[in-house]
């Protein structure tokens, strides 16, 4: 997926600025900066949840545009922040809703089989039948990874997915994340703000700040001192620890 | 697809686990499709005590003629509960809230004011206003048109928020009855009595003369948005959601509100504006089908909307001999059960 010159501007204020970059194929990328940079609004443009003002998504040599919604939503899913449901929904049925895209909703045997799978990977098969309105946020959190586990796409974008979560569901959240990468081969692509869980999961970072990309590469070298000031305009110390920067703010 | 197999690591428990989930799952859509089968022999129950309550079967002549009033009135009421029931499931799934009813959009005042104003403009001798199918047909036509092209504008504009679509439908409601008011006032007293008439229906004076064209504009709105209302169950988990599985939603949710749209300009067509039947009905059909999955919401919530209508007519009819009226009734224990529902979410919150 390629993004060029991607530009929004709301009541006179632009938000994402001229933005280009390339999303690399089969790892983890996660895109950080202060509130407002405009990292939520790319990846509500690239996923086509809100519409670009200017500039040009490629996704899989042909303009987002030009996909069709439900083709692309057997590619590309997206995971936000707003996930309430009015309806009694049990979990089984919020997973069964990934394979909406492929079987509408008469499911066959494969779909089923899929969705069965996609619980099991996320370990909620005990609590499958439970209403999710019944459930904590970790668990819920889980059941929307399920179901977009079950949709089967290549392409997983989140936004903000350890929010609202301790740091026990947080760091299992972004164990899972970093599974789908390496075991299920898919593409991860989120945006974060704890700058840690960034560098220690993911394989590139790209940095935003008011609109415009400040810095976009391997976590190495994106997480120095000097960047984080830039971006955060907080001083900050690294100390290496597993081989990863892990940074020190206060 | 292929990958996610190779990981499930643990196979056979799975497996195992799965039949008895299965199970499960089918023990509830059987215990709805039941629940379906009860709601429809009480309707036909209710259909039957109608036509025959009080009937004179020893003689053929007043039989012929109590079911010749009763009959066209019976499926006007089936109609009318299909439309409410249908627009009343579709309007909450699409505001995502289950207290508001289509009602609150102003539709009932619109309609008012597009029949006052067609006898103003053309006079109620015109073809217009006397022929009853022509002026349905007009009426249906542009309350559709506008009415999808205000609320949806507005509902985008405003990002479907629930409290502006409140707003939006009490201000718009007074603009219309401000404007028809005003037209009543400078108009002909002969033409307003004429207006009147077919203004005021209700249970007890059903407009039977335009039934069957109803008929086919209900199938035909079914027929049409079958596509659209397969979505619905997709659009109750968001716009986002909905979007990320494919679905266009704002084009969906457009002809949704169409469909609502036309269905409640039927009903107040056939009897009148009735205000919080769709609201008892929908939440008595969410409260039986504790579910998400709209072939089972809209048929309960029509099918209960037929044995209200239907049964509560039987009783005011048979019972109360015509001393109250029917929306008397609906109103004042849709009333209660509105109140019954704001306290129960107060409640849960």
């Amino acid at each position: 997926m390629k993004i060029e010159k991607l530009t929004k501007t709301y009541d006179g204020k632009t938000v994402v600025d001229q933005v280009d970059f390339e999303i690399p194929k089969g790892k983890v990328l996660s895109l950080i900066g202060p509130n407002g940079a405009g990292k939520s609004t790319v990846m509500h443009m690239i996923s086509r949840l809100i519409a670009k003002d200017t500039g040009c998504i490629t996704f899989k040599g042909k303009k987002l545009e030009a996909w069709k919604s439900k083709e692309l939503s057997k590619r590309l899913a997206i995971l936000t922040q707003s996930n309430h449901v009015q309806m009694k929904l049990t979990v089984r049925e919020l997973v069964a809703f990934g394979r909406f895209p492929y079987s509408g909703s008469h499911l066959n045997k494969e779909d089923e089989e899929l969705i069965q799978n996609a619980i099991d990977y996320m370990e909620l098969t005990q609590m499958q039948d439970q209403f999710i309105d019944e459930l904590s946020g970790g668990q819920r959190q889980r059941a929307y990874i399920a179901m977009v586990i079950a949709q089967d796409t290549e392409y997983v974008l989140l936004d903000e997915p350890t929010n609202n979560l301790d740091i026990y569901h947080a760091s299992n959240m972004m164990k899972t994340l970093r599974k789908l990468c390496d075991e299920l081969h898919k593409t991860v692509i989120m945006v974060l703000h704890e700058i840690n869980y960034a560098a220690f999961y993911s394989d590139y970072i790209c940095a935003f700040v008011d609109g415009k990309i400040t810095n976009f590469g391997p976590v190495e070298e994106v997480i120095t001192k000097e960047n984080l000031k830039n971006i955060y305009k907080v001083d900050f110390e690294i100390q290496e620890v597993k081989g990863k920067p892990l940074s020190i703010y206060y | 697809m292929k990958y996610i197999k190779q990981f499930t690591i643990d196979q056979t428990p799975s497996i195992a686990k799965n039949k008895h989930k299965a199970t499960t799952l089918q023990k509830r859509e059987r215990s709805h499709k039941w629940t379906l089968v009860l709601l429809a022999m009480c309707t036909v129950l209710a259909c039957v005590l109608y036509v025959f309550v009080g009937v004179r079967f020893d003689h053929p002549q007043l039989f012929w003629y109590a079911l010749e009033i009763r009959v066209p009135k019976l499926i006007a009421m089936l109609v009318v509960a299909l439309c409410i029931g249908k627009a009343s499931m579709i309007f909450q799934s699409v505001i995502q809230n289950t207290i508001v009813t289509p009602c609150l959009l102003g539709m009932n005042s619109l309609y008012t004011l597009l029949h006052t104003a067609i006898v103003f403009f053309f006079g109620s001798a015109s073809r217009i206003a006397s022929n009853v199918n022509l002026s349905f047909a007009i009426d249906l036509l542009v309350m559709g048109v506008s009415a999808t092209f205000i609320y949806g504008y507005l509902f985008k504009k405003t990002k479907y928020n629930i409290l502006y679509v409140l707003l939006i439908g009490t201000v718009l409601s007074s603009l219309f009855g401000s404007m028809q008011s005003t037209m009543i006032r400078v108009m002909d007293p002969n033409e307003y009595d004429t207006l009147l008439v077919s203004l005021v229906a209700s249970f007890s004076n059903v407009n039977t003369e335009i039934i069957l064209f109803s008929i086919v504009v209900v199938i035909a709105i079914s027929y049409i948005l079958r596509k659209d209302f397969a979505l619905l169950d997709v659009i109750t988990l968001g716009k986002e959601q909905a979007i990320n599985l494919g679905v266009d939603y704002d084009r969906t949710i457009r002809r949704l509100l169409f469909g609502v749209v036309l269905l409640i300009a039927v009903a107040t067509a056939l009897v009148g504006p009735i205000s919080f039947l769709g609201l008892i009905v929908a939440n008595i059909a969410r409260q039986m089908f504790q579910t998400y999955q709209h072939r089972y919401l809209i048929m309960g919530s029509v099918l209960v909307g037929m044995i209200a209508l239907i049964g509560g007519q039987v009783f005011v009819e048979h019972i109360m001999v015509y001393a109250v009226p029917l929306s008397v009734f609906v109103t004042v224990i849709g009333g209660l059960y509105f109140l019954y529902l704001l306290l129960r979410q107060k409640r849960s919150i």
